[in-house]
């Protein structure tokens, strides 16, 4: 398999008030296109930053960082907000759905912003939230659906650009048992049957278990399986 | 511009999910923008107003000649510069149809006699009018009407005179009777009264000449008017001309005629400046203009706080939705975009504000005409003046946008991964 995402001798470094935060430390890995890889590892390990830089929503202050070959610290703003635009799909632990907007329209918002015409965002949106099973759910606002309902919208968007990589952090984190293993199997079969590649960031024994590898991260290193497994 | 509609649309969903504070907003702007609207319609609808009183009174076909600093630019607004005149050479000129002037001198007259038998002496103004200022320019001078058992004078009157009741009290003569003019040297006329004009009605007393043009008999009350001719037996040619109006023929340009009549004149040595309805009307506009800038200066100071709530709200916008600024970022929002956004609704609650503004403002001027009109006893017209509206219009949208760059700016430079974090 193609390898997707490298990462070789990561650094990041970032102040929080008066200290420097250390959060990544040369950290080296590898995911390969189609793979489900669950990243774990303790508080403060550096989970979240190294999924920000996965995302190309952040950049690393050393070592190089390639998405579909794409160097992150050699983009500009401008190019690193396209490329997450059209190869990353996001969904977050708090849902992050825009409160204003209907689950249609949150669903299309990337679309908006890649300039997608109206009538084919629509359909599109509405095929999305019927694969995830909000065929009948489409008008509501975010705060007249249930908890495992707002995170099956964020997953609809985050599939809205029809994205490689899906990026997951903590989806189960705010739901019930009974609602995030609905997730967790919507993101499986999207590895499966669509080819995505999945990325979950966890400290749920249970969402880790759909991945295909485990990446266990300690003091913003990897500790075990950063290699792919391809 | 299809980005542009969604994020029309974006901006708008936002606007409306905060209504309250929308309309708290929208309320300050368009406070400011009514009280513009209103005043500046006023002003317009008073510019009008003055305009179609003064074409009634002045006709598009004529013009005045008055003293070079009676009008215009620098002029101290005496009214009594007197100028000379040559009356042939200005009719003479190409597209004069008629040309009428008034001269005034003050002389030495000898009246009736007095209890002891003595005659009644005194210094008196005397005018000259030209017989075409009665028959041909009655919008100016007034209806003028002679007491009864008099007349006014006709075409060949030279040794005849028309007095102001008053003079003609103090002089104790009456129609028929003669009086004792002395000119200049030895230039000295027996003129016979033909009429006295009724004294001033108290309540009509402004009414006559429209504009305050009236300088017929019977203004100051003490005036002995003669025909024009006559005050050259007396004083030679004309060198005392208060005012000289001119009527053009049918078919010539009036500024035209203006223009050339004013250089033949000067030419002759006349410091006078012709006036038509043209340059009266750009003075009016001037004068109406100036003060409805200021006025409306004054209401912008309001705007200007408009502006700020505006701005204050865009603030608080962008801090409450700063995960909402992260959220669009990630899923592909450039910093253009978010700019585009925020822009859009700060310049939505601007429009929206100039919207209700200018409504309101139309309507306020609208009532305050009728209420002006009745206060002054004229009929204020009432100006809804197209320019004024789209103008207001895109100037409040501007407003808004531009109260919203800053807070927007910010918005667009937010950091992604910061923004996601922030609680």
């Amino acid at each position: 398999m193609v390898t997707l995402l490298k990462m070789q001798g990561i650094t990041k470094e970032y102040k929080l008030g008066k200290t420097m935060v250390r959060a990544l430390r040369g950290l080296d890995m590898e995911i390969a296109s189609g793979e489900t890889v669950a990243i774990m590892g303790p508080s403060g390990s550096g989970k979240s930053t190294l999924m920000h830089i996965l995302g190309a929503l952040d950049t690393p202050t050393s070592g190089t960082a390639t998405i579909d070959g794409a160097d992150l610290q050699r983009l500009k703003e401008s190019q690193l907000v396209t490329l997450r635009g059209k190869k990353v799909g996001f969904v977050f632990q708090t849902f992050n759905l825009v409160q204003t907007l209907s689950a249609l329209q949150n669903v299309e918002l990337p679309m908006i912003f890649q300039g997608v015409s109206k009538s084919e965002r629509k359909r599109r949106a509405k095929e999305l939230l019927g694969r995830v099973g909000l065929a009948d759910r489409i008008r509501h606002k975010p705060t007249e659906l249930s908890g495992g309902e707002r995170q099956r919208v964020a997953v609809a968007r985050a599939l809205a650009n029809d994205p490689e990589i899906i990026l997951a952090d903590e989806p189960t984190g705010n739901l019930d048992t009974e609602s995030g293993s609905a997730i967790l199997a919507l993101l499986k079969e999207l590895s499966v049957n669509e080819g995505k590649t999945v990325i979950l960031v966890t400290h749920d024994p249970e969402a880790a278990e759909i991945a295909d590898r485990i990446v266990k991260l300690r003091d913003g290193c990897v500790s075990t399986g950063g290699g792919s497994s391809a | 511009m299809r980005k542009f509609f969604d994020f029309l649309q974006l901006a708008g969903r936002s606007i409306v999910h905060r209504k309250m504070r929308s309309w708290l907003t929208v309320i300050g702007v368009f406070i400011g923008i009514t009280a513009v609207v209103a005043l500046i319609s006023i002003g317009l609808g008073l510019e009008k107003t003055i305009k179609e009183q003064v074409s009634g009174v002045f006709g598009v076909d004529n013009f005045i000649i008055m003293n070079e600093n009676a009008f215009g630019p620098g002029a101290h607004g005496g009214g009594a510069d007197q100028y000379a005149l040559d009356l042939d050479l200005l009719k003479s000129i190409d597209g004069v149809k008629v040309a009428a002037a008034l001269r005034e001198h003050n002389g030495f007259v000898e009246g009736g006699l007095n209890a002891e038998g003595k005659p009644i002496q005194g210094i008196y103004p005397v005018m000259g009018l030209s017989p075409e200022l009665m028959t041909e320019f009655e919008s100016f001078t007034g209806e003028l009407k002679p007491m009864p058992g008099g007349r006014l004078f006709e075409p060949g009157d030279v040794e005849v005179a028309v007095l102001d009741y008053e003079v003609s009290q103090r002089l104790g003569v009456d129609v028929g009777d003669t009086i004792f003019v002395a000119g200049d040297g030895d230039a000295e006329l027996n003129l016979t009264i033909i009429g006295i004009m009724a004294p001033p009605e108290e309540e009509e007393s402004d009414s006559g000449g429209g504009f305050g043009m009236q300088f017929s008999a019977g203004s100051e009350g003490d005036t002995i008017s003669v025909p024009y001719e006559t005050m050259e037996l007396l004083w030679g040619l004309a060198d005392d001309v208060l005012v000289t109006l001119v009527r053009t023929e049918p078919g010539y340009d009036v500024d035209d005629v203006a223009d050339r009549a004013e250089d033949a004149l000067r030419e002759r040595g006349s410091d006078i400046s012709a006036v038509t309805y043209t340059d009266i009307s750009e003075a009016i506009g001037t004068m109406t203009s100036t003060i409805s800038a200021f006025l409306a200066g004054i209401a912008g100071i309001s705007l200007l706080v408009g502006g700020v709530g505006v701005m204050n709200t865009m603030f608080t916008s962008v801090l409450e939705r700063t995960k909402e600024i992260g959220v669009m970022k990630a899923v592909g929002a450039k910093n253009s975009h978010v700019w585009t956004i925020f822009l859009i609704e700060s310049g939505l609650m601007g429009l929206v504000g100039g919207i209700v503004g200018t409504l309101l403002g139309l309507g306020l001027s609208a009532v305050a005409s009728a209420f002006i009109g009745r206060f002054f006893d004229i009929e204020l017209i009432v100006v809804a003046s197209p320019l004024l509206i789209v103008v207001t219009l895109l100037g409040s949208f501007a407003l808004g946008a531009f109260a919203g760059l800053w807070p927007a700016w910010r918005a667009s430079r937010l950091p992604v991964v910061d923004a996601l974090r922030y609680e």
